[in-house]
């Protein structure tokens, strides 16, 4: 078992009432899984993936990944979790808007400490494996937004994490880019890499082996 | 890492060209200002510190009794120094210093050539010892082993012989004394107060050998054992005071030894003293406070534009921080990008310090070289100016932005802008409070100096030139002076004085009783002319002196001003008049005429005692011819003058003052404050208005879709611009709410070192909080009408 989440309350406190959002969530994810999270806008859907980016916190409830207990862990301990096992991809790339291509799929290899051949190696493997060798000294606004997206999937795999987290990843993309990026999505599950999207398109969750519906913070078995 | 840090770092600077150019600007001229302040400061601390025996000599300054207001001297007896040299065996050395002529100019005369000089000294042979003169000929040891020899500084020979050989020469002083050229020394050390132009044997004139204790007139300089106990020594010395002076004659109490190397900064209570090269530690210290002022306010600029900057940039931390960077590796890129920028500044502020020197040197006052920027304390300097400005103006966009939370990447909550934002206005507030300030203080200084350059005297300096006829060979000679003058055309009065008002009078005491121990310490000064008519004077009882005596006439007339009438208790002016007057002059001296009381000092005192006196044996000569003069075109009267005084007195230097040149001249170290002040509140203000300039930038550029939609629903152009400028000049008024009681207290202050003082009105309030308002708002309108012409659409478009 990769992660698990047990009675995950989250809420925040609005004119001295408190608004839930999140509440109750359990969950248990394995190694290897690709699971997509669907529900209404406003459901709650970046918000538990924050949770378990480890981004944000929670108020209440058991969070275990890889057999350590987040909820007790300090900031620090955390910070250093999340950098070891998982990715990020974002619906609207986030890039480094001043930094290459090839920059870009570096950085984390640099946050990590490790050596600069190492990193060359690294960074030309990916490189190749999505096709852009020759964008890699480009900035990130002369790319198109499939490409950008390919540039941050490229950087969230650069330090081999188990787990990758995207926050509609597709969502600015149309459907040829869409239906690319989610092929890739399928080929790293199929290596053996755990994902877990949010998205709002029934084509893109298809992708996945299992869906978790939410509706206002919880999850929505009917 | 590092090589990353940078690489970001450089791209950021780079692809921020407005914000750069704000920061580099302001820092630079921050910076340039500190450096040639620093090299200011650290040649001033350096003084005196060259000599091998620095730290071992001590100039006697002694503390006078009640009836000199117990004020310090740097000048005592002669006897002084021999009796401590002979009394206390841990002085290795000593020499007594006195100006020739106590202070006046001398004039040489060397073949046919006639020259001033103003630094002709008289001391000890072992001041050669003790100030490592480096004899370039002849040497210490023989310099004085001549009777009336003189030695010469390199520049002083060069001036009066050129390439000639000096060795061996005459040079004949004020026409009395003639001394032969024994050495050449190579120039005393610029930074030492120590300003010998040349110097001959005091031993060889009546003031080494007739040692007295009672005429203040020498400075002494010891050089003591290494490792003295100097409190010790310094009573000890005290001690001889009740061993060679009799109780009754003792009109001074204490002896206080100054370490050399602190006299020069610190003086300014310590009267009488020869050397022109004295510093103080006030100006210096408001001098740097002033200018860690101006930097201050332009390391708030760099942090004020770098967190507003911040928005542009949360996305980027917020990534990097998602990708696995912690807050201290978010931190160091700060430090970096702010050490790039802090580098940058100081290359170019200290290229613009060499630009610039000669500026400052105009505008201050201050003797400043090329070399003294190169000097290795200044080298260090600019490497902890540059770690301490990265330090602190990088430290709260560091600190601010490196907290940022990834969360700012997935939704647009944790905007916590609220304080960020009000920090910025603090700082802000606090840059125009200090700009405002400096503007209230520079506008009292210049107003304070106004009310002294337009204030009644109670003479008139204008239009006097003071001749010096001291070194005349005969008395017939400055009678003819005084004939031809008379006969110039646009001369107008002359009248022959011992001294120039507030110069070279001499000290004496005023008595009730002819019996009393103490009295009114006033100046007293010999004239020949019509004193009341050359000055102007006010006579209010009694009679201008007489015109001539008769042969045989013993009295002494003399004329008072209304502040010894006064002490004297006399009920009326009149019934002053024909009284005898007690005072060191004998019983023969009898009041003539009481005149208005004239300012013949600086106005910083109020007015003391003063007396002109007039007799057949007078104990003082005649030195200067005061002449007033009326004419248009000044230098054809002044080679006139030249003229007819190189006819009378063919063998002595035409030395000349103008009056109210040297009235000025009181009041040179304010003026200098004046220049600097404004000086440094231009640099305030203008380094502010690059910040807020820059902050205007960036609030326009965020509200640019705002602007936008509202242009689209029907703003106008002025409606938006008000809009816009408003917030900062809320900003304004509040610095101004804030500064005025602040400049207000300061300036009150400062006006209490006048005994005559202009009053602070509210139009200087008016006049700073207006003046800050318009430069704020013609900065802050400019971005804003910019941001409100833009085509709506476009903006909106971009969004
Ligand atoms: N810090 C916060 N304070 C108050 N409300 C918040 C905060 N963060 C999130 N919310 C609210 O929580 C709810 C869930 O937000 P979340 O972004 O997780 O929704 P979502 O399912 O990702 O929606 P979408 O499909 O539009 O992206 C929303 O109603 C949002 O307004
Ligand atoms: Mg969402």
């Amino acid at each position: 078992m990769l992660l698990e989440l047990n009675n995950i309350f989250k809420w925040v406190n609005q004119g001295g009432k408190r608004i839930f959002l999140l509440s109750d969530i359990n969950l248990k994810i394995d190694e290897g899984e690709f699971i997509s999270i669907m529900g209404p806008s406003g459901s709650g859907k970046s918000t538990l993936l924050n949770v378990i980016g480890m981004l944000d916190g929670f108020q209440e409830g058991e969070y275990n990944f890889m057999g350590e207990s987040v909820h007790t862990m300090k900031e620090k301990n955390r910070s250093k979790l999340y950098k070891e096992y998982i990715g990020f991809v974002f619906q609207a790339y986030h890039l480094i808007d001043e930094l290459t291509v090839y920059e870009n799929i570096e950085t984390p290899l640099l946050y990590k400490d490790i050596n600069s051949s190492e990193r060359k190696a690294l960074v030309a493997d990916m490189l190749d494996r999505f096709n852009i060798v020759g964008k890699k000294d480009l900035f990130p606004s002369q790319l198109s937004g499939g490409q950008q997206q390919l540039v941050g999937v490229a950087r969230a795999l650069i330090t081999k994490p188990k787990l990758i987290l995207a926050d509609e990843p597709t969502g600015n993309l149309n459907s040829k880019q869409s239906e690319e990026i989610m092929q890739l999505f399928k080929e790293l599950n199929q290596e053996g890499v755990t994902i877990i999207q949010a998205t709002h398109s029934e084509t893109n969750a298809a992708y996945g082996s299992r869906v978790l519906h939410l509706l206002d913070g919880r999850r929505d078995f009917n | 890492m590092i090589r990353n840090y940078f690489k970001i770092a450089w791209r950021n600077i780079r692809s921020n060209k407005l914000f750069t150019a704000l920061n580099i600007a302001g820092l630079a001229i921050g910076l340039c200002v500190c450096m040639i302040l620093f090299s200011f400061v650290n040649t001033e601390l350096g003084f005196d510190k060259m000599y091998s025996n620095s730290e071992d000599i001590y100039r006697v300054n002694m503390e006078t009794s009640e009836e000199y207001n117990f004020e310090t001297w740097a000048t005592m007896p002669n006897a002084v120094g021999p009796a401590i040299a002979q009394d206390i065996p841990q002085v290795k050395l000593m020499t007594r210093l006195i100006k020739d002529d106590f202070g006046a100019t001398a004039s040489l005369k060397i073949g046919d050539k006639n020259f001033t000089e103003n630094r002709l000294y008289l001391a000890d042979s072992a001041i050669f010892k003790m100030f490592d003169f480096k004899f370039l000929e002849g040497n210490s040891n023989d310099a004085f082993s001549k009777p009336k020899s003189i030695v010469l500084s390199q520049s002083a020979k060069i001036r009066l012989f050129g390439n000639q050989d000096a060795m061996g020469q005459l040079i004949i002083v004020n026409n009395i004394n003639t001394l032969q050229v024994s050495g050449i020394y190579a120039d005393l050390p610029k930074n030492s107060v120590m300003d010998i132009d040349m110097v001959y044997n005091i031993m060889d004139t009546w003031m080494g050998t007739n040692v007295y204790w009672s005429n203040a007139s020498y400075e002494t300089y010891l050089q003591l054992e290494p490792n003295s106990n100097v409190s010790n020594l310094q009573n000890q010395a005290t001690g001889l005071i009740d061993k060679y002076v009799d109780k009754d004659n003792q009109y001074f109490t204490k002896f206080i030894f100054q370490p050399l190397t602190e006299i020069h900064l610190h003086s300014a209570h310590v009267r009488e003293a020869y050397s022109s090269k004295m510093g103080s530690i006030t100006a210096i210290k408001s001098l740097l406070f002033l200018s860690l002022l101006v930097l201050l306010i332009a390391c708030i600029n760099y942090m004020n534009l770098a967190t507003a900057n911040a928005q542009k940039r949360a996305k980027g931390i917020g990534i990097n921080k998602v990708l696995g960077a912690n807050r201290r590796q978010m931190l160091s890129l700060f430090y970096v990008e702010t050490g790039i920028m802090v580098f940058l500044s100081i290359a170019i502020g200290y290229a613009v310090s060499f630009l610039t020197l000669p500026l400052f040197k105009s505008i201050t006052g201050n003797e400043l070289s090329y070399q003294d920027l190169l000097d290795t304390p200044i080298l260090i300097g600019l490497l902890i100016i540059w770690i301490l400005v990265t330090l602190v103006a990088g430290s709260y966009p560091a600190i601010s932005m490196s907290n940022i939370s990834p969360l700012i990447l997935v939704n647009k909550s944790k905007k916590k802008g609220s304080a960020s934002e009000l920090i910025r206005k603090g700082l802000v507030v606090f840059q125009f409070a200090a700009s405002i300030v400096l503007i209230i203080a520079v506008t009292i200084i210049l107003q304070q100096m106004a009310f002294i350059k337009n204030r009644n005297l109670g003479y008139d300096p204008n239009g006097i030139v003071a001749v010096s006829v001291k070194s005349a060979e005969t008395e017939q000679q400055v009678e003819s002076l005084i004939k031809g003058l008379e006969r110039l055309v646009n001369v107008e009065s002359v009248s022959a004085v011992q001294s120039m008002p507030g110069a070279n009078e001499s000290g004496r005491s005023v008595y009730k009783m002819a019996t009393d121990g103490t009295g009114l310490p006033i100046a007293s000064c010999r004239t020949d002319g019509n004193i009341v008519n050359t000055l102007k004077l006010k006579v209010i009882a009694g009679n201008e002196l007489p015109e001539t005596i008769p042969e045989g006439d013993s009295i002494i007339y003399s004329l008072i001003n209304e502040k010894i009438l006064n002490y004297l208790d006399y009920k009326t002016p009149e019934d002053a008049i024909g009284k005898i007057i007690h005072t060191e002059l004998g019983s023969m001296a009898i009041i003539t005429g009481v005149v208005e009381n004239f300012n013949f000092n600086s106005l910083k005192e109020s007015v003391g005692g003063y007396m002109y006196y007039k007799s057949r044996k007078a104990p003082e000569g005649i030195r200067t011819l005061l002449v007033r003069y009326n004419t248009q075109d000044l230098s054809k009267f002044m080679s006139q003058l030249q003229q007819t005084f190189n006819e009378a007195l063919p063998n002595t230097a035409f030395d000349y003052q103008f009056l109210d040149r040297h009235v000025a001249q009181l009041y040179a170290s304010e003026e200098k404050t004046a220049s600097t002040a404004t000086l440094f509140s231009v640099l305030a203000i203008f380094i502010a208005c690059l910040g807020l300039f820059g902050l205007a930038a960036f609030t326009a550029e965020q509200r640019t879709k705002e602007i936008g939609v509202r242009k689209v629903l029907g703003a106008t152009v002025t409606g938006i611009t008000r809009l816009l400028s408003k917030d900062f000049l809320k900003l304004v008024l509040v610095a101004f709410v804030i500064a005025a009681p602040v400049a207000y207290l300061i300036m009150r202050n400062w006006l209490l070192d006048f005994a005559y003082r202009t009053e602070i009105s509210w139009w200087v309030f008016a006049f700073a909080g207006i003046a800050a308002l318009c430069i704020a708002l013609i900065t802050v309108s400019f971005q804003a009408i910019k941001a409100a012409m833009a085509n709506p659409v476009k903006s909106l478009r971009t969004e």
